[in-house]
């Protein structure tokens, strides 16, 4: 049956999978490996306890192996900062590159140790906890100790958050080149210009669609200088195709754990394999294997009738990820269960067009990003997408620091209520909730009462 | 005449005024927590201010319009409130933070194109080359004029004239203006930073009271925003093009990817002031600035007082002045 | 002659007299704040003049420091409380190189070059996080007096991680300001001295020590170092040397 496990009980779980159960991946273990040193954050979350997700969450925790594997192999490393999904494509696409997203060490805290040198290293370098806690990149580099320094770093700036951008650029001034690149704020077309419907369901004028795709002609110049190799159409064609299959599997879990009438698979789990979309954990083709695994519990236990939740719990659609994973359990420990996220890259999880020359696809994809045109238009798409998986209730987690939270929840809590009518609540969730647990409970647990109460009427 | 408000330095007021329209740079008043949008945690006082004061009714009764830039992206989200809940025509102008690509500064160029049909849709002139040749050469008079009485006004009343030139354009430049630098030189410092509310400017009078003399306005309100000297060849060739060119090559500041521009104007002008301490002053919830301060530290061996304004009445009454009153004590 | 230092604090007025010349502590008392601070002080500062057998003529010159120095209308002087704590502390630890300050609302952290003078400096004034005023709050719902924190403390095996810095202001608590710009290894300069009336509470240069990593040496009479420095000042401004 599926249910939620400790840590602990993983050990004893991996044991019976390991007898009972088909090979393993090299980098499949006992999860409690993974504890080093006392580190307490994994030791508190809850695990699903089927083979697909022990995969998934040895996937996640072994990528600093696998990239320093990659390196020792003689790959070229690129670190894509803030673009999520879309140099990643292009730089996978070569097939002597490895990319990696550096900003994605803002987990490290969130699953290693929570006295972790990365933050005070943060500090020290003036980028104190009122930053995004993507701050702990910047420890992340300049111990080493974590990731290997990428060969290239390319990052995205203009319509994106200021206190990345303010961290990208302290990154900079320590030393660090970096390929800027822009991508504008995406605005709807004027009457007198040329239209592009892009994938997601946004619009743009054709002249931010040209003025990405120059962009992206710089980046793949400089992409292909660093493998020694062209970058042609069909590389890029073949490099979206490999992509899109990572995103339409995971389009399919979505639907089915989103739609499900018993949840098959915990919010945790779902945004871990979420979070595979942006940068495939540094292995393309092993995110499609664990994708394809989850996929198939997920169907099982459906086909089963089997969930690990009750059925009567508040379908929740999330906005944000959130910087102490413990939430997403807290979540469920409070009578709800994930029904839809926008965890701010909806164009990584889109299917990029396979019927346009692939630059333009790629130019199109990035304008796509939901955080580089309006909120107004953000949660548009998140009103779309709620009525799709059919949440009760919206959740908007603020991420402390990050300087597009504080006006954007305002603005898509109020278009939500206004369309939808269903009940919001905006959350501040910061890297470490222990001390603000009960806080976050009563308001999940409010929002929860507020459903039910509402299916009552 | 219509008036056109805005905040954002990028923003030509050259090129509003050659539509017939007067241009009016707005600055808040002061750091209020009271308005139609309420304070909201992680939300940039400055951004809430300016927003406020647009929504509450701008300071000129003939406003038609207001252009707020993408340069910071608090003030990015803070168009999607604006479009919702003023009536007030509003612009977005997507200032790319990029600067070294050709790609770049012909977006900034687009933007600037795209502003004029704005401006046309609330009443403007097509603007003649000829026109805006002739209104950039006055704002260029009005700018030298406003430099150069840095040598006999004090540096309160240098800031005030950069505003009022900023709000009223060239014509009321430094009228009325006599000698108010004061007689016995203070420290010489530099304050850098974002951009100022009127309030602020008492900081320039704190900082004479206490023994210093504040020789570099590097704020976004004071000469760093400044656009440099036109070219004036190139203005006759293609005025907008210059125009464009001088804003976006000529203003450096911290949103700029990279930022080095901005460093090496600093230093440039840090030299040639021979500051001694510099007063950086930023908000709390601007990390654009704040990720800046220990980096300068770390740039300059100059000593560097750090005042962030959260937008809440202690800190101006006390907080500022005893920040200023200990550097100073600190510097003599 | 004597000067004398006055430190208009937050929640407590200290006044120090000292011989002008020979800068030796004569007397020195502490009062609780309240809404007419100057008139607290001077009551405080005549009692302190009888009890030593001095009259108003035998001041030379008064130095008010502390957040309520302005209010002090027979101060000859105002000196801002970085300025002398450094100096205060200083002439207690001559070698006293970083001075952290806790007191009731706030705090500071001052860098002293070799010469003792002031090289830079970090407050948290707006928001009171990780200052006397919060452990007075902490305590209370303790049930606990303030000066066993430090015990309690002590027993803790396993602290919880909580965020230092406050949301609404953004203001980071001392720790913080000390991390900030820790980048390379002499920004820390030794001895670190623990001044402020949080430094008398029992067990909190214990934690101090424990969060820095660093040695942390509480100031002898650590509630009057502002007010020694004022009046060192005071005296200063007649006898240089």
């Amino acid at each position: 049956m599926p249910r939620q496990i400790t840590l602990q009980e993983w050990d004893q779980r991996y044991e019976q999978l390991r007898k009972a159960g088909p090979h393993q991946p090299d980098y499949n273990g006992p999860l409690g490996r993974h504890v080093e040193d006392g580190d307490t954050r994994l030791l508190k979350l809850r695990y699903d306890n089927s083979a697909a997700a022990l995969r998934l969450w040895n996937f996640l925790l072994t990528e600093e192996e696998r990239l320093h594997r990659s390196r020792a192999e003689g790959k070229k490393l690129v670190g894509t900062m803030k673009d999520l999904g879309t140099v990643p494509v292009m730089a996978y696409s070569l097939d002597n590159i490895a990319a990696f997203y550096p900003d994605g060490a803002w987990w490290i805290p969130c699953v290693m140790e929570s006295n972790t040198v990365l933050l005070r290293i943060a500090d020290r370098l003036g980028i104190d906890e009122s930053f995004c806690p993507v701050r702990a990149m910047l420890g992340a580099f300049l111990t080493g100790g974590h990731f290997p320094i990428p060969d290239l770093l390319i990052c995205s700036v203009g319509a994106t958050c200021d206190d990345f951008s303010a961290i990208a650029q302290r990154l900079n001034g320590l030393g660090y080149a970096i390929l800027w690149w822009e991508i504008p704020h995406r605005r709807r077309p004027e009457p007198d210009e040329v239209e592009v419907k892009l994938p997601g369901g946004f619009q743009a004028p054709r002249c931010q669609v040209e003025f990405v795709k120059s962009e992206l002609q710089r980046l793949k110049t400089a992409l292909e200088e660093l493998a020694g190799q062209r970058l042609d159409e069909k590389k890029l064609s073949a490099g979206i195709k490999k992509a899109n299959m990572v995103r339409t599997l995971l389009a399919e879990l979505r639907k089915l754990v989103f739609t499900a009438k018993l949840s098959p698979l915990p919010a945790l789990e779902m945004l871990i394999a979420e979070m595979l979309a942006i940068h495939f954990c540094s292995d393309q083709n092993e995110t499609i294997i664990v994708l394809k695994d989850l996929l198939e519990e997920v169907k099982a236990r459906i086909k089963a009738g089997i969930g690990f939740l009750s059925p009567d719990v508040a379908r929740i659609f999330w906005v944000n990820p959130v910087a102490d994973l413990q939430v997403m359990n807290l979540l469920e420990d409070c009578g709800g269960r994930i029904c839809g996220t926008e965890y701010l890259f909806t164009h990584a999880l889109d299917t990029i067009p396979q019927d346009l020359p692939p630059t333009e696809a790629l130019a199109q994809m990035a304008l796509a990003d939901p955080m580089a045109g309006s909120s107004i238009d953000r949660a548009g798409r998140i009103c779309t997408d709620i009525r799709t998986f059919g949440a009760e209730a919206l959740v908007i987690s603020r991420i402390p620091g990050a300087s597009h939270c504080a006006l954007e929840g305002q603005v898509i809590g109020e278009i939500v209520q206004d369309k939808l009518d269903i009940p919001v609540v905006e959350l501040e969730v910061p890297p470490f909730t222990d001390s603000m647990r009960p806080t976050l409970r009563t308001r999940l647990e409010a929002l929860v009462e507020t459903v039910r109460v509402r299916r009552e009427k | 005449m219509k008036t056109i408000i805005y905040t954002c330095p990028y923003v030509p007021a050259e090129l509003i005024a050659a539509h017939g329209l007067h241009p009016s740079r707005l600055m808040p008043a002061a750091l209020r927590s009271t308005g139609p949008l309420a304070q909201i945690e992680g939300l940039c006082p400055f951004v809430h201010s300016f927003i406020n004061e647009v929504m509450t009714g701008p300071p000129q009764a003939d406003t038609c319009g207001v252009v707020v830039t993408t340069v910071c992206d608090q003030m990015r989200r803070a168009f999607d409130i604006l479009i919702r809940r003023c009536d007030l025509p509003a612009f977005l102008m997507n200032v790319p933070h990029t600067w070294q690509s050709v790609a770049a500064q012909k977006m900034y160029v687009d933007e600037l194109k795209r502003l004029s049909r704005f401006l046309i849709q609330l009443g403007g002139e097509p603007f003649l080359n000829d026109t805006l040749a002739r209104v950039m050469l006055d704002y260029d008079a009005a700018r030298a004029s406003i430099l150069a009485a840095g040598s006999y006004l004090s540096a309160r009343q240098c800031a005030e004239s950069i505003a009022a030139f900023g709000r009223d354009g060239p014509g009321k430049v430094l009228r009325n203006q006599t000698n108010t630098k004061p007689l016995i030189a203070g420290v010489p410092l530099a304050i850098v930073g974002g951009p100022l509310v009127k309030q602020d400017l008492d900081i320039f009078d704190i900082v004479e009271q206490s023994g210093g003399q504040i020789t570099l306005d590097a704020t976004e309100s004071g000469e760093r925003g400044l656009c440099p000297p036109f070219d004036r060849r190139r203005i006759r060739d293609d005025p907008l093009i210059e125009l464009a060119s001088a804003y976006f090559n000529g203003i450096p500041d911290a949103s700029r990817r990279p930022n080095s521009e901005l460093y090496n104007w600093l230093k440039r002008q840090l030299i040639g002031r021979a500051v001694r301490g510099i007063i950086f002053r930023r908000y709390v919830w601007c990390d654009t600035w704040h990720a800046e301060l220990w980096r300068l530290k770390e740039w300059t061996d100059l000593p560097v007082l750090d005042i962030d304004a959260g937008g809440d009445s202690e800190t101006h009454q006390h907080r500022m002045p005893n920040r200023i009153r200990s550097f100073l004590e600190m510097l003599s | 002659m004597i000067c004398a230092g006055i430190d208009a604090g937050s929640r407590t007025i200290k006044i120090v007299l000292i011989e002008t010349d020979t800068r030796r502590v004569i007397t020195k008392a502490v009062t609780d704040q309240g809404v007419e601070q100057d008139k607290l002080a001077s009551q405080l500062f005549q009692r302190l003049l009888k009890s030593s057998g001095l009259g108003r003529q035998d001041v030379g010159r008064i130095a008010a420091t502390g957040y309520g120095r302005n209010a002090i209308s027979f101060a000859d002087t105002t000196i801002t409380e970085i300025t002398c704590h450094a100096v205060g502390v200083r002439r207690l630890v001559p070698n006293a190189m970083t001075v952290i300050d806790i007191g009731g609302e706030d705090s500071k952290l001052i860098r002293l070059d070799k010469a003792g003078r002031v090289r830079d400096f970090a407050m948290n004034d707006r928001c009171a996080a990780g200052t006397g005023r919060f452990f007075e709050v902490i305590a209370r719902r303790l049930g606990v007096n303030i000066s066993s924190l430090g015990q309690l403390a002590a027993k803790s095996r396993r602290p919880a991680p909580i965020s230092s810095m406050c949301v609404v202001f953004a203001e980071t608590e001392i720790i913080g300001l000390l991390a900030c710009g820790a980048a390379r290894e002499d920004i820390i300069d030794l001895p670190i001295v623990f001044t402020g009336g949080v430094a008398m509470v029992s067990g909190m240069d214990t934690a101090l020590r424990s969060a820095l990593g660093q040695a942390v040496t509480v100031s002898p009479d650590p509630q009057m170092t502002g007010a020694l420095g004022a009046a060192i000042l005071a005296a200063k401004q007649i006898t240089p040397y």
